[in-house]
């Protein structure tokens, strides 16, 4: 029982062993990746994503990371890489970070390591890109969102860029990091941990095609396409027939100060097992940094559409094969053209996408779609700066990863309460509070579950989260792009909206003080910034809630007494006790009232 | 049940009973030989288990049971009691108590989803639920400064508030509490002055680790083991000691070593693991009696799981993150343990077909009830061991040891309906597919802790134990080019066997942070006093002639890295007299081995300082004792080899096979607990330590 037989043994074993082989190759670069990187965004939020892409430019397996990350994206950058580089050799190793030309925001440091054969073919490409805690921007903060341009936002943008040839670095293109990246051996330190993670991938490929030969690797990929489309076809096919439209909007922003409305309209056609997303009847790009790129426009729609879909299903060039994405050149959420800025690409309109897809889903029927996830970018994921003078005055800069909640209410589940933002899809692991105080000069004061705040339903979306945290002896800067203090979360199917964010800074005095919904904060030793970030949207009526489950919530702290008896029409005490009289009589009343009736 | 025929048994014994999920193993040491005892186990009372494995060996020494307990010395114990407790919310009442400000730190973990596209998974609940966790109002800042004074009426009022929710233990963790318990250790004092009775733990002692969320959670997991265990343990104390016993009961831990019962009432925690851990001690033990080794692989397969360790250069492998149930889904325990990796793979492992066609083995598992199709038992869905029993590798009649017979129509017909027919194969091909399938899925989770780990398979022996490991133990090898197979001869019970070699042990942690650029000497050496301290009072108690070790380990980090790793202290490095350069080095080095990467410009973090203490109990060489048996008469039978088809094997009874004797490929290998099928190219023989030996021709 030979590996080799295992490979030519009946379709369905070889081919199971075919993609545990590659997931296993991705796993192990994610491994990587994460235990030795050295920035919060990498060792912390997993805002990264390892991936193997076919010779002609399609994705083949991604490792679970960000779904942000992983849908559109690789085959764009492979095939810039192989416009602009159509010689490739082993040893090479490309730096990616351009929006223009397939990546995601310049934020994102991608590698593409080609595979190349021992007979100098390149079979496939390896893909490693990573968030970085500094990428040069004019501010120190990856998220550039009053930018009015790429010149305003200050990165250096490397457009499939030869980063090592023969497995040595090209020093000129490190020193230019050196010389722009704040903090650079942090972002040395997470460059080598992506190089490792590459090369392992680079390794673990080759060794495969030994074993097997790469024509047979070829031949197991498109069996392995094959079965990831047969396997959205019948996903397709259970879906309803028609078409729905829905609207929701970004919060006004410096460059767009009426907001950033966004339009998604789904189209099933379960007959033909095929799915259309029409993202082209959208405003044109604004002068700020909030615009999508390419790669984050077709990724957001698609999140909305894996989110609404069954069972999971491979997420691969050959289940993409059944989903078409309509994108316009020059639009908010679709092809941007230089020097339009993108720096805020992955999070904020593109979760305002995915929320319009699967709102629009949500239209075709009770049981489909999801309600819409709390808007990203609340101080508790702030960019944080400054001097520690616990250590002679070193500088640092990172992301802080504390909790954002936001998850939203489905046909299945209440909100998943670190859901983060609809592109992280709650993948990504929580700071701890005594290592973030460990590594930085601040100390977080509180950081719970705010009662009430949830977009209720029947099934309900993740309450808001109160964060508050300051610095100790030395000031500290804050720098944050939220959305969702204006337009809050939607429910679906008869949910209810979730709580807006808000933000303040408490003053020596312990006075609270509004701040806007973005901004630079520096704040001196004893104040705090206060946050409550956005909650998710409730899914199907709160009328409908079980009642068990409302008594349940009062029980534990979720929701007041008062909340259950006004919104879901259950009356039950402090203690979690019920009322079923009462409890049926309000809610007699209460679909008398949605009726219209008296 | 026991092997068969009348055993003679020494004046003085050494009993080991690991309580399992379908068995409770016993293995009996008398002067050098080792006999194996299988009972049922008895999850509602499992000291009836213990007792009844008890009764069944003396029952075959002929003697009566408290003859036997009474020349016991040492009663060894693994159990599963904490670990089923948990899993099925067994555990007591239990209310936390955490800093001001921070209510929700079991709720929000340390955040992590399994599929972001699954919407199907609910929200994991906290260990202690929202409504009996209460904040407590002070605060200690990173540095140890007291940002807040504790305010002791709250408490107070906490405190009345846990008599009124009836509550059965406590948890404490306040934040900081690693770098200054006053807090915490006061909270202690008065639960202890005003809620008398009810058990606690305190962060801080039970495990001064970093980590809020970690400290936490092993905080309220002991304490709400602390009623069930204490009980548990008294009574187990209680009966033995009626049944004769007077000796010393020792309980094995999660981390591979074994405590005194007392102990383990006060730190239940440490219960959790008891049993999977001692498998890697187990295996490195018969690996070593065939020579030296540099890696060993340890696979133990039973019913439900497939259990994988790697014991390397003689070290037990340790993991810093043990959780109950699922990765960032169940609960963290906080505490390293032995490094075993489990998946949902056995010989009741379901075989399925998604809506794509495509083949998939488990995790689901068919269990004891209604188990596998051939069981008889109503079960329906194909497993592997259906497959096995397809394709020859087990004989019907003579299952664990003929005490049950297998049904091969129903197996075939299961896999038939279920796997051959949609896919249109022939049954035994059907049957191939799902053992290569499982397979591939054992060989996966073997290369996550070799290949990932930078280990070469192909430089490895890899050790077969557990009832099911046998059947496709040889073609794991195989696909992972180790070209040596051990399968030891206590492999069936090889945990029980494993705790016989354990060693009493403690670990002491201090958490001294410091980094090599501004390296503080002087907390180091006072971090190292410290652990030596504990030591030295942990051996106090034994007699002089006991040989004692301790290692000495530390976690670091590069500046900014989020997780340390775990580095032994090299033999050059005095921890009296730290020298940064020598420790520099040696994370260095040990960065490179974990990561295949070293960044020789970056400075190291030192986090935490540990100490392991261990005294050796006995040194003595085991050997099972050997049984006449009398197997069924066939000697060769028809076997399923992938890429051919059926052939004939030969079929040797394992436990009469005469030592040395070289029997080749393809042939069965049986005993009464366990099976080896052995494919082409392949050589087997019992070595002079009784294990078999089997030697991959195509790998050599």
């Amino acid at each position: 029982m030979s590996a080799q037989s295992a490979l030519e043994a009946p379709s369905a074993v070889r081919l199971a062993v075919y993609a545990n082989r590659l997931r296993s190759i991705v796993q192990k670069m994610s491994n990587t990746l994460y235990r030795t990187g050295r920035s919060g965004v990498l060792n912390t939020a997993r805002d990264f994503s390892c991936a193997i892409v076919t010779n002609d430019d399609r994705l083949l397996m991604a490792a679970d990371s960000l779904p942000i990350h992983v849908l559109s994206g690789p085959d764009l950058m492979s095939a810039a890489m192989r416009r602009f580089h159509p010689e490739l050799r082993a040893g090479d190793a490309f730096l990616h970070n351009s929006p223009y030309h397939g990546n995601s925001h310049p934020a994102d440091h991608s590698l593409l390591v080609p595979v190349v054969a021992p007979d100098g073919r390149h079979e496939f490409t390896i893909l490693v890109k990573a968030h970085q805690a500094d990428c040069g921007n004019a501010l120190p903060t990856t998220y550039m969102g009053a930018a009015v341009d790429v010149y305003s936002e200050g990165a250096l943008i490397f457009p499939v860029v030869r980063v090592q040839s023969d497995y040595r670095d090209n020093a000129d293109v490190i020193r230019m990091c050196e010389m722009r990246i704040r903090v650079p051996e942090q972002w040395r330190g997470d460059y080598l941990a992506m190089l490792a993670a590459a090369r392992i991938g680079e390794r673990e490929l080759l060794a495969l095609g030994e074993e097997f030969t790469f024509p047979v690797l070829h031949e197991r990929t498109e069996e392995w396409f094959d079965y990831s489309e047969r396997r959205m076809i019948n996903a397709l096919s259970a879906m309803p027939a028609g078409q729905a439209t829905e609207t929701t909007t970004h919060d006004p922003y410096p460059g767009a100060p009426d907001g950033i409305p966004v339009t998604a309209t789904v189209s099933f056609m379960p007959d033909e097992a095929r799915v259309e997303i029409d993202l082209r009847d959208n405003p044109d790009s604004f002068p700020c940094g909030l615009n999508l790129s390419e790669a984050c426009a077709r990724t957001a729609a698609m999140i909305g559409l894996f989110n609404s879909l069954p069972a999971p299903i491979p997420t691969n060039a050959g289940s993409f094969r059944r989903i078409t994405t309509l994108l316009r050149p020059g639009c908010v959420v679709g092809i941007p053209e230089h020097p339009t800025s993108t720096s805020v690409a992955t999070t904020n309109v593109a979760d305002r996408v995915t929320a319009a897809v699967q709102l629009a889903i949500a239209k075709l029927g009770f049981g489909h779609g999801l309600a819409e996830a709390g808007g990203f970018g609340a101080p508790s994921a702030a960019v944080i700066s400054g001097r520690d003078s616990r250590a002679d005055a070193r500088p640092f800069v990172n992301q802080l990863f504390l909790v954002l909640s936001g998850g939203p209410g489905n046909p299945h589940q209440d909100g998943w309460l670190t859901f983060c933002h609809a592109g992280n899809g709650g993948m990504l692991y929580v700071d701890s509070v005594e290592l973030d105080e460990l590594m930085f000069p601040i100390l977080i004061r509180t950081q719970r579950v705010e009662p009430d705040t949830e977009g209720a339903g029947r099934r309900r979306g993740a309450p808001s989260v109160r964060v508050e945290y300051g610095p100790l002896a030395d000031d500290l800067t804050v720098i944050y792009a939220g959305d969702g203090h204006v337009n809050a979360a939607k429910g679906a199917a008869g949910g209810l909206a979730g709580s807006t964010a808000e933000q303040y800074r408490r003053d020596l005095d312990g006075v609270l003080h509004p701040l806007a919904g973005w901004g630079e904060i520096v704040l001196a030793p004893g104040e705090a910034i206060v946050c409550k970030t956005a909650a998710g949207g409730g899914y199907g009526s709160p009328f409908e809630r079980e009642v068990e489950l409302v008594a349940r919530d009062v029980r534990e702290g979720w929701i007041t007494p008062a909340r259950a008896r006004s919104v879901y029409k259950v009356a039950v005490d402090a203690t979690g006790a019920l009322d079923r009289a009462e409890t049926a009589r309000l809610r007699a009343n209460a679909g008398l009232e949605e009726r219209g009736e008296p | 049940m026991a092997a068969p025929g009348m055993r003679s048994v020494g004046a003085s014994v050494t009993l080991s009973a690991d309580t399992g999920g379908t068995f409770t193993d016993l293995i009996v040491d008398t002067e050098g030989e080792l006999h194996i005892f299988k009972a049922l186990s008895t999850p509602a009372d499992p000291t009836s288990g213990v007792l009844d494995a008890v009764e069944l060996a003396a029952a075959a020494y002929g003697i009566e049971t408290a003859d036997l307990l009474g020349r016991a010395d040492v009663f060894i114990h693994g159990t599963t009691r904490a670990i089923n407790a948990l899993l099925t919310g067994g555990t007591a009442r239990t209310a936390f108590l955490t800093s001001e400000g921070h209510p929700d730190i079991l709720l929000f973990r340390e955040g992590g989803r399994a599929n972001p596209f699954d919407f199907s998974q609910p929200y994991p609940e906290p260990f202690v639920p929202r409504s009996l966790t209460f904040e407590v109002p002070g605060r200690v800042a990173a540095d140890g400064t007291i940002v807040r004074e504790l305010d002791e009426g709250a408490v107070l009022e906490i405190i009345g508030r846990l008599a009124e929710l009836e509550v059965e233990a406590v948890g404490v963790a306040l934040l900081w509490s690693i770098i200054n318990p006053e807090h915490e250790r006061h909270v202690g004092e008065m639960l202890e002055r005003h809620l008398p009775g009810t058990p606690f733990t305190l962060s801080h002692q039970l495990n001064p680790t970093l980590r809020e969320y970690r400290r936490a959670s092993s905080a309220c997991i002991d304490a709400s083991l602390k009623p069930l265990m204490a009980d548990y343990l008294r009574t187990l104390e209680r009966r033995l000691g009626c049944a004769g016993f007077r000796g010393e009961l020792l309980i094995v831990t999660s981390q591979g070593g074994v405590i005194t019962a007392e102990e383990a009432g006060r730190a239940p925690i440490h219960t959790i693991n008891s049993g999977p851990s001692m498998a890697p001690v187990a295996g490195r033990k018969y690996a070593a009696a065939e020579g030296e080794v540099r890696a060993v692989i340890v696979a133990d397969s039973g019913g439900t799981t497939f259990d994988v360790s790697l014991v390397r250069d003689g070290v037990i492998p340790r993991t810093r993150e043990t959780w109950i149930g699922l990765p960032q889904l169940g609960h963290i325990t906080g505490f390293p343990s032995v490094d075993v990796k489990s998946i949902g793979a056995g010989g009741g492992s379901v075989a399925w077909l998604d809506d794509g066609g495509l083949l998939h083995v488990g995790p689901r598992s068919a269990g004891a009830n209604p188990g596998p199709a051939c069981y008889g038992l109503g079960g329906q869905e194909p497993t592997f061991t259906d497959a096995c029993l397809v394709l020859g590798y087990l004989d019907r009649d003579f299952f664990l040891g003929g005490a049950m017979s297998l049904d091969e129509a129903a197996a075939r017909d299961a896999i038939s309906r279920h796997i051959a027919e949609p896919l249109g194969l022939g049954v035994e091909e059907a049957a191939a597919a799902i053992v290569e399938l499982a397979t591939e899925e054992m060989v996966g989770a073997i290369e996550e802790i070799t290949v990932h780990q930078g280990l070469d398979p192909r430089s490895t022996v890899l050790v077969g134990a557990g009832g099911a490991a046998g059947l496709n133990i040889v073609a794991i090898a195989s696909r992972l080019g180790c070209p040596r197979i051990l399968i030891p001869e206590t492999g069936a019970a090889l945990s029980a066997s494993g705790a016989l070699l354990s060693e009493l042990t403690a670990e002491f942690a201090v958490t001294c942070f410091t980094s090599s650029l501004d390296f503080d000497r002087a907390s180091v050496a006072r971090a190292y006093a410290t652990l030596q301290e504990r030591c030295d009072a942990f051996f106090a108690r034994f007699p002089a002639e006991t040989v004692r070790t301790v290692d000495f380990s530390y976690e670091g980090r590069y500046p900014r890295q989020n997780w340390e790793i775990e580095v032994q202290l090299p033999s050059t490095a005095d921890l009296a007299a730290p020298e940064p350069d020598v420790l520099v080095a040696s994370f260095h080095d040990a960065h490179r081995r974990v990561f295949a990467l070293a960044d020789e410009l970056a400075p190291v973090e030192f986090v935490s300082w540990r100490a392991r203490a261990r005294a050796q109990m006995r040194l003595r060489e085991r050997r099972l004792a050997r049984d006449v048996r009398s197997g069924p008469a066939t000697r060769r039978r028809q076997i399923w080899l992938a890429g051919e088809g059926w052939a004939p094997a030969s079929v040797v009874d394992f436990d009469a096979l005469p030592e040395g004797d070289q029997v080749f490929g393809p042939a069965v290998a049986e005993s009464s607990f366990t099976t080896v099928v052995l494919t082409r190219a392949t050589v087997a023989w019992k070595s002079r330590s009784g294990n078999l030996v089997i030697d991959l021709e195509t790998a050599a």
